[in-house]
């Protein structure tokens, strides 16, 4: 198999058994339809490689060389033949051995092979398939070229092997003409026409300059600005077809000619009569050139006309099919209809321009991101058309996603208010009931001409042949991919703008989002690999949603809030039995997301270096360039600080080994520790407070295991809240209280106190209801350091200080830091 | 590569230095910049705003394109403009003027977009979030204002506002040296220094105070590490505090609260910080003329870098995205393209023409479009093609169908067989009926 010594005979027995010889007749049954093997055979073994000739003995060498030699003498024997079929043959084997053999055979026989290739495309006699096999030979032979470093400009080829004949740019205006005319006309298949589109959209490329890409992209504009005129006649009102003009034409300045001459445009806005059909395959082809001049790359920079770009995604997305109020109705019925029923694709194309503006610009569209706003958060009050939206919801995940906090602060309330809709309406539970039965409810594909004013009729329609249930209302229910996208747009507002003023927001959001996770799961889970009768996406669709709901729920998690998550642990509880679904996406993200919110329970802000050890571990220097300036500097620094903070030095030390494990073993000591000085003394005033502790400690606990015990959503934050910030006093009271307790541990004493302070920070309730008695401290200072000190964590929003943080630890904790400028500010 | 660039009040250009291996790169010449002056525009040249003596009306700002060390544009804005900054693509810069006033410009077209009135007295620094949706402003006055630059390009949502801007800090008493922005898009933190002795830690997402640190003396740089653990404070009496943000501080110390330590190198007053997440470097600028590289975690100097006799004011690290010094001709020939084109700031808005406004210059993201062969797919279809149209089944139905044909014909041919047949036989029959009958007749 690997065998370097075999290739040549195999090349030769290939070309025995698979080639025609030139005076035998073809016959097309058998070899015909055995060349994808045999091309197949070629490339893996590949056998026209001449490959490897330094390891192999010159003898080899040859016989391949020979072997190639003859396999190309059959190939251009084929190819001269005068019978269409093995020029056929041969054409295409020829366009593969471009591709696969080396380097200097190559170069030594390209230009043979060209004017071979080149010869079969001119006459017009030949067949179809010679001359659409010829184009592909040729353009895998230029392809080979542009790899040459000496031949360069591979971009100037890769345009060159999209239009035919090569020599492109010294025939600019007639290629230009060329497509514009088969665009306008609007006759050719989808493809084609996208196809003709994009060479469009890369024909600037072929100049390369500022001014061919602007001129390009005037007259498309204008190109369609004009069909639209002639479309929306009726439909909107007359001063509209002005406005866009007037930002697309400077005053003063010649226009441009139209796209492709006028001929072109003359002939093909004339040839049908507006009545019948409207021009929708040529403004979605122009619309969809637009797209590609905007997101391919151009050697130089270019001055984009935005402004006109974003009113015609504007005005497009503005006409319903409905008639404005101030207008005659002077359009027939069947007019109407007709817009209406392909004003989808339009808005389909214009939201794909609004796409392709936001790639172009990047953070350029700062100054029209506002009107990007309103543009989008109109349409999105009107838009119903499940594709539709879907593409919306895309938009705003990318205007987040590239804008930032700025964006999210705008568009939160339309995201909120749409997801809100589409996630609460049915459609869900419905679909699970019975998966088989999803097939009508997704749209497919073909959808895109309903009817956009009249959703009911003809939408029943369609879906009201499915026999089961729910027929009734099944135009109402949103569908999967719809609330798949609504999913996906609430996380990346979760992610992005939840900091910001996000209160009158965060709490309904949290709980949608985990209805609809516990919802999406409640069924087992979806799978993947369903059955061989569905096609492929609605067998996944389940699969997706659930994923979809994980990582919004993920997300409301771990996004900051002045609040603990209310419903973590409902969601941990999803998230460990997903993450037993192994081998699955699903399972996957499950185990991540245990792994992130792993975090949130036990928080730590560890420093960036081992910043400890740089201070306790007094440096070698040996590879100092200035060491008389790092004796004089960290020396002293290093006695200055052991000075200072010789009773950090152990506490630090030990936090910085084995943090967790410490800080356990400290606060259960603390905590006994504290039991004994509350009852050693009896008559103390926090007397009153242990009683109320005692009373407190049961219901929050109870209110803990009710949150676990139950899927239920009852649980009281508000309880836990109380305690917590007293937890910290009484633990920095502690801190003076604790030594003379201590006796034996006079050094280290405050130290682990103020472990356990942190430690207490992050453990769970119980552990703060455990320490929370005494509510009066004197002591400011250790106050405002310890809570200083783990301020930090809360700015984090990432530990369990969240659950802190309600509005009456809120009103609390800042004063006291507030207290600490004031103190000092006397101080100094 | 990794440089570092510096600035000083007193012209000694701008040094370039790698900081990995210390050599010195190009030095840009002519600059004597402010404190917040000098800026990198997206990696892709250098801005510095300049000094003038006070009686000048207009600013001046200059730019240089990495290749060659003289100023390539000048640009002289409505009013001296001390602190400059860029959002990190390096497609808009913004100015502080003395007045109080923000100016905002296109780079790609020079354009200024917008000028506001941001503060009582002069801007002295201004900082990009990382997202560069925000921006940060400080005065002259103590204040700290945080700008979303989306309110101020929408028209429509200022005049329902009461205010521009989303915060105002108000509690330093005296100018702002220097602001700071943490990590974390709208939750980060903003550390702020001022001439009152004070730096204060705010809350983005909340607005309000967070911390207060008060230092010996007074603080004119900041610099906060990556891990938000600590941040570095460069005072005027020569010392590089270190104050606690995530970190533990020790109970009592000789500085004061939260602070917990301090490099030092009994050097000059620190004018400007800067902290490079490669190697954890902290990079000082005093005012002897001499740039430090600092291990933080050793507290050691590990490198110097001499710019001028002046005081240094300004360090950058930046990240250029080529080796320096090895492709020079080809930064040069795209730099001819690029940056010789690239227009001065304007000094007032709308001086331009109006269409303008409806326009903007932007760079085409690179696509890579990977040339692929296509033979052998070409063969897969038409065999595909050919296939269907002479599939055995279809074979089989038109064999079918001829047959029935054929069948149908032989009918046909039969049928007529017969009656040619017939119509024979009667026309023989009847010459020969005729031929009896006249030979009848004539017998």
């Amino acid at each position: 198999m690997y065998d370097v010594g075999l290739k040549p005979s195999m090349l030769r027995s290939l070309i025995r058994q698979y080639l025609p010889a030139a005076n035998q007749p073809l016959d097309l049954n058998t070899s015909c339809f055995e060349l994808p093997k045999l091309v197949s055979v070629l490339q893996t073994h590949r056998l026209l490689s001449e490959l490897d000739s330094h390891s192999v003995g010159p003898k080899l060498i040859n016989a391949w060389k020979l072997a190639v030699d003859d396999w190309l003498g059959c190939l251009l024997s084929l190819l001269s033949s005068d019978m269409s079929d093995k020029c056929w043959v041969g054409i295409c084997l020829l366009g593969v051995t471009c591709q696969e053999c080396s380097n200097q055979r190559f170069l030594t026989s390209y230009s043979v092979w060209l004017d071979k290739l080149l010869s079969h495309i001119q006459p017009p006699s030949e067949s179809q398939l010679v001359k659409i096999a010829s184009c592909t030979s040729l353009s895998d032979l230029l392809t080979r070229l542009a790899r040459f470093p000496e031949e360069g400009a591979a971009s100037l080829l890769y345009t060159l092997i999209t239009f035919f004949p090569a020599s492109i740019h010294h025939s600019y205006d007639k290629v230009e003409a060329a497509i514009a005319s088969k665009i306008l006309s609007g006759k050719y298949s989808t493809i084609t026409l996208k196809k003709l589109g994009y060479c469009l959209a890369l024909l600037p490329k072929s100049k390369g300059d500022k001014d061919s890409w602007s001129l390009m992209m005037q007259k498309i504009l204008i190109s369609i600005n004009d069909h639209l005129n002639e479309a929306f006649q009726g439909v909107e009102e007359e001063a509209k077809s002005d406005d866009a003009r007037r930002l697309l034409v400077t005053p003063g300045k010649d226009l441009p000619s139209p796209l492709g001459g006028h001929t072109s445009l003359e002939s093909g806005s004339y040839n049908r009569t507006s009545s019948e059909r409207l021009p929708t395959a040529t403004i979605s082809t122009l619309m969809f050139c637009c797209c590609k001049m905007l997101t391919s790359s151009y050697p130089v920079q270019v001055t984009a006309p935005v402004r006109s770009i974003l009113a015609l995604v504007e005005r497009l997305l503005t006409v319903d099919g409905s008639l404005p109020p101030t207008m005659l109705p002077f359009m027939n019925s069947v007019q109407r209809e007709l817009i209406c029923s392909e004003l989808p694709v339009l808005h389909a194309y214009s939201l794909e321009l609004l796409i392709a503006i936001i790639k172009g610009m990047r953070r350029q569209l700062l100054p029209h991101s506002a009107y990007v706003v309103r543009v989008v958060t109109r349409y999105f009050k009107i838009c119903a058309l499940p594709e539709l939206r879907i593409k919306l919801y895309s938009i705003i995940r990318m205007l987040l996603l590239s804008m930032g906090v700025g964006m999210a602060i705008y568009l939160a309330p339309d995201v909120i208010d749409n997801s809100f809709s589409d996630l609460n309406s049915p459609g869900g539970e419905d679909f699970e009931i019975s998966p088989v039965n999803t097939g009508p409810v997704l749209p497919q594909p073909s959808n895109r001409k309903r009817k956009h004013g009249t959703k009911t009729g003809s939408v029943e329609k369609q879906e009201g042949a499915n026999p089961k249930g729910g027929e009734s209302n099944i135009h109402q229910m949103t569908p999967i991919n719809v609330k798949v996208a609504a999913l996906d747009s609430l996380e990346l507002l979760l992610t992005v703008g939840s900091a910001s003023k996000s209160d009158s927001w965060r709490s309904s959001i949290d709980s949608l989002v985990i209805r609809t996770a516990i919802n999406s799961c409640k069924r087992g889970w979806g799978n993947v690999e369903n059955n061989v009768f569905l096609p492929n996406e609605s067998a996944s669709l389940w699969a997706d949603f659930q994923l979809s709901s994980l990582r919004a729920l993920l997300a409301s998690f771990l996004a900051p809030a002045r609040v603990r998550p209310p419903y973590l642990s409902q969601g941990l509880e999803l998230f460990r039995r997903g993450k037993q679904e192994a081998g699955t996406k699903l399972g996957q993200f499950c185990g991540y997301a245990l792994f992130a919110l792993e975090v949130l329970i036990h928080p730590r802000a560890l420093p960036l270096d081992d910043f400890y050890s740089a201070y306790h571990n007094p440096t070698d220097g040996a590879s100092n360039r200035f060491p008389e300036n790092t004796y004089s500097g960290s020396q002293k620094q290093n006695t200055l600080f052991f000075s200072a903070a010789q009773r950090t030095d152990e506490g630090a030390i030990k936090s910085h080994n084995d943090d967790l494990y410490n800080k356990w073993l400290e606060n259960e000591h603390n905590a006994v520790e504290d039991m004994k000085d509350k009852t050693s003394r009896p008559n103390d005033s926090s007397l009153a407070n242990v009683l109320e502790v005692s009373e407190q400690e049961p219901a929050a606990a109870n209110a803990d295991v009710h949150m676990r015990g139950e899927d239920e959503m009852v649980v009281q934050p508000r309880r836990l809240e109380e305690p917590i910030p007293k937890s910290q006093e009484i633990v920095s009271a502690k801190v003076d209280k604790s030594p003379p307790a201590v006796g034996t541990n006079l050094e280290g004493g405050e130290i682990e106190s103020k472990k356990a302070l942190s430690a207490s920070d992050s453990l769970n309730d119980i552990d703060h209801d455990m320490l929370s008695g005494v509510n009066k401290v004197d002591d400011f200072d250790t106050v405002s350091r310890k809570t200083s000190s783990t301020l930090p964590n809360v700015e984090k929003g990432s530990s369990s200080m969240a659950h802190l943080e309600s509005e009456s630890s809120m009103d609390s904790f800042p004063n006291i830091v507030d207290a600490d400028p004031d103190t000092d500010s006397d101080s100094v | 590569m990794n440089v570092v660039i510096a600035s000083s009040s007193i012209d000694g250009g701008i040094g370039c230095w790698d900081l990995q291996t210390g050599a010195e790169q190009l030095r840009y010449k002519t600059c004597a910049s402010p404190p917040h002056g000098l800026a990198s525009i997206g990696c892709c040249f250098l801005a510095c705003s300049q000094l003038r003596d006070p009686s000048a009306t207009s600013g001046h700002v200059l730019y240089w394109s990495w290749s060659k060390p003289q100023a390539q544009v000048k640009s002289f804005p409505a009013e001296p403009i001390k602190p400059l900054a860029a959002n990190s693509e390096g497609s808009y810069i913004v100015g502080g003027g003395s007045s109080g006033d923000i100016y905002f410009w296109e780079v790609a077209s020079g354009r200024l977009l917008k000028k506001w009135h941001a503060h009582y007295r002069a801007v002295t620094c201004l900082v990009f979030s990382e997202d560069d949706s925000v921006l940060i402003s400080g005065s002259e006055d103590g204040c700290v204002r945080v700008w979303s630059l989306f309110m101020i390009f929408d028209n429509v949502r200022q005049q329902q506002a009461s205010h521009l801007y989303e915060y105002s800090f108000t509690e330093h008493t005296l100018r702002i040296t220097d602001i700071v922005m943490g990590y974390g898009g709208w939750n980060a933190i903003i550390v702020s220094a001022s001439e009152d002795r004070t730096c204060k830690v705010w809350s983005l997402s909340r607005g309000r105070l967070l911390r207060n640190v008060v230092f010996p003396s007074i603080i004119d740089a900041i610099a906060i590490d990556p891990g938000e653990h600590v941040f570095y404070a460069g005072s005027r009496d020569g010392k590089i505090y270190i104050a606690a943000l995530n970190a533990e501080s020790p109970p009592s110390n000789n500085y004061g609260l939260h602070i917990i330590g301090s490099l030092t190198d009994q050097s000059k007053p620190v004018t400007c910080l800067a902290y490079s997440a490669e190697g954890n470097l902290l990079l000082s600028g005093s005012e002897d003329g001499m740039v430090r590289v600092w291990d933080v975690k050793t507290k050691n100097i590990i490198r110097m870098f001499r710019h001028s006799k002046g005081p240094v004011n300004n360090i950058l690290i930046v990240r250029l995205p080529y080796p320096f010094t090895r492709t020079e001709s080809k930064v040069q020939a795209s730099s001819r393209r690029h940056e010789s084109l690239r227009p001065p700031l304007e000094k007032y808005a709308n001086s331009s023409d109006e269409d303008m406004d409806n326009k903007a210059i932007i760079a085409l993201p690179d696509t890579i479009d990977l040339p692929s062969y296509l033979s052998s797919q070409l063969i897969n279809d038409h065999v595909k093609q050919l296939q269907q149209q002479g599939s055995s089944a279809a074979a089989e139905m038109e064999v079918k169908r001829l047959k029935l044909d054929g069948q149908r014909s032989m009918e046909m041919f039969q049928q007529l067989k017969k009656v040619y047949d017939n119509l024979q036989e009667f026309c023989v029959n009847e010459l020969l009926d005729g031929q009896a009958m006249e030979g009848s007749k004539g017998n």
